[in-house]
């Protein structure tokens, strides 16, 4: 009798060692990576005029597409803190586009790089803190209150913009300095084509895997995805922890805007609209689940990168009018994957 | 004691009601401010003007209040405004050789493209709802994703500029078909739905049944409710209104614009919600919804009027919604408290 207990058991893999072993489990782990190899090697395939120097493998055209993808990088990174903390801010692409007009106002009005790059991050601090007021003080559901600040911070941007212009750059009172592009556009070591802002990418996104991987903070934020009043109830202060992600979603999305602008070397107040798209399906793509409690920092980063590739390799294949559909249907797609491969969790529940 | 009960009774009107006035006192006092603050605001125009410039967002806000009801959001409607009305002009634009790509279409019958147009609509609308209803997949997450599927079909279809020429004249007769005054038939087709949607809401049992999902999902489902199909069923609903909006409004203009609609799922949303509607708890109305565009669209002419440069709006629209979010919960509290 016992004896047949326990031989069910282990027919329906319940021993927790062996699941890891299963092919879906295996699947799980590196289908982002598979994806991300697929379609750089299909972008390679489509050789041709449409890359500089003709191939997208390039070093040339991997540091270009780095460069271009340094706010997706570093935004969808701490995206998925916030969606394994069970939340979700929509406004990341407006506060990109706030802060990427306030650093190139900051600039031009003869701020030193030092001063700009910390007075943007404050502001950063000041939006997240208040996304993280509006959901877990007034308790209004995260999407529409995301959704509020998107919508005020979008126009904020735009105000900052005066009338008859398109975005912030050298008028007749003030000129814009040369150096403000040499923070995402010098080379730091000369031949390697990596600019500070890629630096600071790459230092984000390392700082990003440790905080979620060893530190109290990750397991808390997952813990409070994965079940708020358990989480309270073993002293977890939730409120606390939800907010401290949204002030540190706000402060990336403000890097990232001093990144931006850095490149543009203009003030463009459009420029983060659709980031909480890319930001989605780079996330989604990564495996979080969009229920909450279980995600990982750098597959999302892979998923941010896939994303890059995509937009950027068939901007040079493709006319732009299919942008929109393309991005749709990949999130489409990474919902339906992120689904198929998340069975066997729904299982076992 | 007795007076608990009494409370209780018939002397006191739902909550609903109740946050139903009291937004149409918001609205009256708006208006009254705008009267007072701006000259020669207040007119049988700017009334006129209230009812002919906001149909749109009262036929798009039915679908969207329901589903809110049921905790769902549907963001697609904008684009779904785009796609319906590109459809719709490249079905049924002449075949001819000789014209430019974008005034060659496939030449059917308007009749035919415009039930072809709101199928398409009713496809955006099944995708939703497949994932939303079936997959149990956050609704944000999907209708974000097909509203850039619905606005890049449009995008497509119109390569990314417009299509206005080569369209027959009765494609421009649905939107320009006018009463009095300002006033199309648009706006009594809006309120024929609202009409409808009340009947729905209050007298049918599928009106009750949404509520009853909303307040608690498990609970419908073990009363015998087939959820599922319900939430299937709301999404094809506001996918369709959105279809039609967007047939009309592309006749009204007598163009297919691909950026048509850019922001309306948000204006939808936020006079839902300044009409009460509550994400989390089966509670709203349609009626609330309707006071709630005519309190965006006070705002809105009222900002225009002071001349206020148009980026206001964003942060107005904003700022208000916040503010009867929190009025409207602390109202109900004291209340029930």
């Amino acid at each position: 009798m016992s004896k047949d207990k326990v031989n069910n058991m282990e027919n329906k893999g319940i021993a927790p060692n062996r699941r890891r072993f299963t092919s879906r489990h295996i699947i799980k782990n590196v289908y982002v990576y598979a994806i991300l190899i697929l379609v750089v090697l299909v972008l390679s395939l489509l050789k041709g005029e449409m890359f500089q120097r003709g191939n997208f493998l390039f070093w040339d055209n991997i540091t270009n597409v780095l460069r271009l993808s340094v706010p997706i990088l570093i935004i969808s990174g701490g995206f998925t803190l916030i969606m394994i903390s069970g939340n979700i801010d929509l406004s990341v692409g407006s506060i990109l586009s706030l802060t990427t007009v306030v650093y190139a106002i900051l600039v031009r009005d003869g701020f030193g790089f030092v001063a700009a790059f910390f007075l943007t991050a404050a502001l950063g601090v000041v939006l997240g803190f208040i996304n993280g007021w509006l959901v877990m003080k007034m308790r209004i559901t995260p999407v529409i209150a995301t959704l509020i600040t998107m919508n005020v911070y979008q126009g904020v941007a735009r105000y900052l913009v005066p009338e008859g212009v398109s975005a912030i750059k050298s008028d007749d009172l003030h000129k814009m300095p040369e150096w403000i592009g040499e923070f995402a556009r010098n080379e730091v070591i000369p031949g390697t084509g990596l600019s500070w802002a890629l630096i600071m990418t790459i230092v984000i996104i390392v700082l990003l895997v440790i905080v979620q991987r060893f530190t109290v903070l990750g397991k808390y934020v997952a813990a409070v995805g994965g079940n708020r009043t358990a989480a309270e109830l073993s002293g977890i202060n939730a409120v606390k922890v939800v907010w401290g992600v949204y002030v540190l979603l706000g402060v990336l999305s403000a890097l990232s805007g001093v990144a931006r602008g850095s490149y543009l070397t203009i003030g463009e107040p459009y420029t983060g609209a659709g980031t909480e798209t890319q930001a989605i399906i780079a996330v989604l793509l990564g495996g979080t689940a969009f229920t909450g409690g279980e995600g990982s920092v750098i597959k999302s980063v892979i998923g941010a990168l896939i994303i890059a590739c995509l937009t950027l390799g068939l901007k040079s294949v493709i006319a732009p009018y299919w942008q929109s559909l393309a991005i749709g249907v990949v999130l489409v797609l990474a919902v339906a994957l992120n689904h198929v491969l998340s069975k066997e969790k729904l299982a076992a529940e | 004691m007795n007076k608990r009960i009494d409370l209780l009774g018939r002397g006191k009107m739902s909550n609903e009601s109740f946050i139903n006035l009291s937004m149409l006192v918001v609205l009256i006092v708006a208006f009254v401010l705008a009267s007072i603050c701006i000259p020669r605001y207040f007119s049988m125009d700017i009334v006129l003007n209230l009812l002919a410039n906001n149909w749109y967002i009262v036929i798009l806000g039915i679908g969207v209040t329901f589903l809110l009801i049921t905790g769902n959001f549907d963001m697609s409607v904008g684009g779904i405004i785009a796609m319906s009305g590109a459809l719709s002009a490249y079905f049924c634009q002449t075949q001819q050789e000789g014209f430019s790509e974008l005034a060659t279409g496939l030449g059917m019958d308007y009749g035919v493209s415009v039930v072809l147009a709101l199928l398409g609509s009713l496809a955006i609308g099944a995708i939703n709802a497949f994932f939303i209803a079936r997959l149990k997949v956050a609704s944000i997450i999907v209708t974000l994703g097909t509203m850039s599927i619905a606005r890049g079909v449009a995008e497509v279809i119109n390569q990314g500029a417009q299509r206005s020429a080569g369209l027959p004249d009765i494609y421009g007769v649905v939107g320009n078909w006018t009463l009095f005054g300002p006033i199309k038939i648009a706006v009594v087709i809006a309120l024929v739905l609202v009409l409808l949607a009340l009947f729905v809401e209050k007298k049918t049992t599928f009106g009750r049944r949404t509520y009853l999902i909303g307040a608690n999902q498990e609970a419908a489902r073990l009363s015998g409710i087939k959820v599922e199909r319900h939430i299937t069923l709301l999404y094809l609903l506001s996918s369709l209104l959105a279809g039609i909006t967007g047939i009309i409004l592309a006749s009204e203009s007598r163009a297919a614009i691909s950026t048509r609609g850019e922001g309306f799922e948000f204006n939808a949303l936020v006079v839902t919600l300044l009409g009460g509607t509550s994400i989390n708890g089966g509670f709203g109305s349609v009626a609330g919804t309707v006071v709630g565009a005519l309190i965006l669209g006070v705002i809105a002419s009222a900002a225009t009027s002071l001349l206020l440069r148009p980026e206001w709006q964003f942060i107005l629209k904003g700022v208000v919604t916040f503010f009867a979010i929190l009025a409207q919960r602390y109202a109900l509290d004291k209340r029930n408290a």
